[in-house]
């Protein structure tokens, strides 16, 4: 029983949590706008690199490659970390948040293109050349025909990938951005109680829960074969 | 119209398609019957370069196709195709469908696309289907479409691989109907099919493949009534009774 009561009393403290409140949806704020900056970066970066993955541009579609399993194959904290404290070396100085959304733009890119890249690989061969049969180019193919076919499709696993990027903006604590996660940790320090910690966890399902529904519902419409 | 000359196609080892030979007037409408596996489709899909050939000349209206410097995209507005298996865009209307390559490829304004893709879908028998997704077409609807779709190219000549295979057996009438109806407009047509009913019916040519050779051809009367190779008279046998 006493101890039920100690661990309200330091995870569940009501009084600590409107104390810290402001502070951590501060740092929800921050959370919110890295992560949206980043993955739309990242769309971009994926969209291009699937792309030229797909139409086999000799040099190009390598290099990309190499970049996806770069990025993809090692730890993000790593990447984050490369960017902001290893990148100096060669004249290249970022601030903090740019270098934070560079490196979490570059590591959701890789994600993405592979989303995209399984999505185009996923349209019927078919769609392809009845296109090409009515006289377009493969680029108006892939623009009119194949994209817009794509994007319906990797809308739930884009959408996931978000909620992934969300959780991981936490990682940008390592070079000082007082994100949400971060953000608590010093709340919790600051109030010797890590009730803070609780309170963050609750505003991060509230941003990613909504999410995670909305993917259930759009792969329901999916597979009902709705437009 | 359409003339090929000593075509050969080879996948890798397989050697799919072994010296075509053969001719196609304007106006006159080529049947290929044979079995499955025996080249048709692949012959098809080189008149309009979706394969490319791996020797031997293909004319288009006397201009050679298989040279280097042809402009695939000009040759692939001339001849329109339709697939067994439709290949309707499916996040598109049929109006979309229909429309898109004149508006894209044609740069026709939308206005005149619209009234174009209208008018063929009118002809095809869907007036009131123009607005409809393809998913909630019936297959004989969306083959019909599909056709629209080639159509409003304004093609030289037509290419149809198959197109009744995939259908439920009532909905056969109304696509071959519309192709009748191509017919009788002196549309050129080079048509693979297994409806041996509507070849002999409209065929002004027919032609037997089997293994990747024209085994024979002839007008459909003779190749139907008279066929001259033994391997000729196994297949229709087989598929006639």
């Amino acid at each position: 029983m006493q101890g039920l009561i100690d661990l309200v009393d330091k995870y569940f403290s009501i009084s600590v949590i409107r104390e810290v409140l402001p502070f951590l949806l501060k740092g929800a704020l921050l959370t919110i706008i890295f992560s949206a900056a980043s993955e739309f970066f990242g769309i971009i970066l994926g969209l291009v690199s699937s792309i030229v993955r797909v139409t086999r541009t000799k040099v190009l579609s390598q290099l990309m490659i190499v970049y996806v399993d770069l990025f993809r194959g090692t730890p993000l904290l790593m990447q984050i970390i490369f960017v902001y404290y290893a990148l100096p070396y060669l004249g290249i100085n970022l601030p903090a948040p740019v270098a934070g959304i560079v490196a979490l733009s570059l590591n959701s890119g890789a994600y993405v293109s592979e989303i995209f890249r399984a999505g185009i690989e996923s349209i019927e061969k078919g769609q392809m050349e009845a296109a090409r049969s009515l006289g377009m180019s493969y680029a108006q193919a892939m623009r009119y025909i194949i994209i817009p076919q794509t994007v319906k499709r990797v809308l739930p696993p884009l959408t996931n990938e978000f909620v992934a990027l969300i959780k991981d903006s936490s990682l940008l604590s390592v070079i000082a951005i007082s994100e949400l996660l971060r953000t608590a940790r010093e709340m919790m320090t600051w109030k010797l109680n890590p009730s803070s910690l609780t309170a963050a966890a609750l505003i991060y399902l509230i941003i990613t829960l909504p999410l995670t529904r909305l993917v259930n519902r759009m792969e329901g419409k999916l597979k009902r074969g709705e437009s | 119209m359409i003339k090929i000359v000593d075509l050969h196609k080879k996948f890798g080892h397989l050697h799919v398609l072994k010296g075509i030979n053969l001719e196609v007037n304007k106006g006159e409408v080529l049947v290929v019957i044979g079995p499955s596996g025996s080249g048709k489709s692949t012959l098809l899909r080189c008149v309009n370069l979706l394969e490319e050939p791996t020797s031997g000349k293909i004319f288009l209206e006397d201009l050679e196709i298989t040279g280097k410097k042809i402009n695939k995209n000009f040759v692939r507005q001339r001849v329109g195709m339709v697939f067994q298996s439709f290949n309707l865009f499916p996040h598109m209307t049929a109006l979309g469908n229909v429309e898109l390559a004149p508006k894209k490829v044609l740069k026709m304004s939308s206005r005149e696309a619209e009234r174009i893709a209208t008018e063929l879908l009118n002809r095809v028998g869907l007036k009131d289907k123009i607005d409809v997704y393809p998913n909630q077409l019936s297959g004989g609807q969306k083959q019909r479409v599909a056709i629209a779709r080639a159509l409003a190219m304004n093609p030289a000549a037509m290419l149809f691989d198959e197109v009744t295979s995939a259908l439920d057996p009532e909905l056969v009438k109304e696509v071959l109907d519309v192709m009748k109806d191509l017919v009788k407009i002196g549309m050129t047509m080079l048509v693979v099919t297994h409806e041996m009913g509507f070849a002999r019916e409209v065929g002004s040519h027919v032609i037997f493949m089997d293994e990747g050779v024209i085994v024979e051809d002839g007008f459909a009367a003779e190749i139907f009534d008279n066929p001259k190779h033994l391997r000729t008279k196994a297949f229709l046998d087989a598929v006639l009774h």
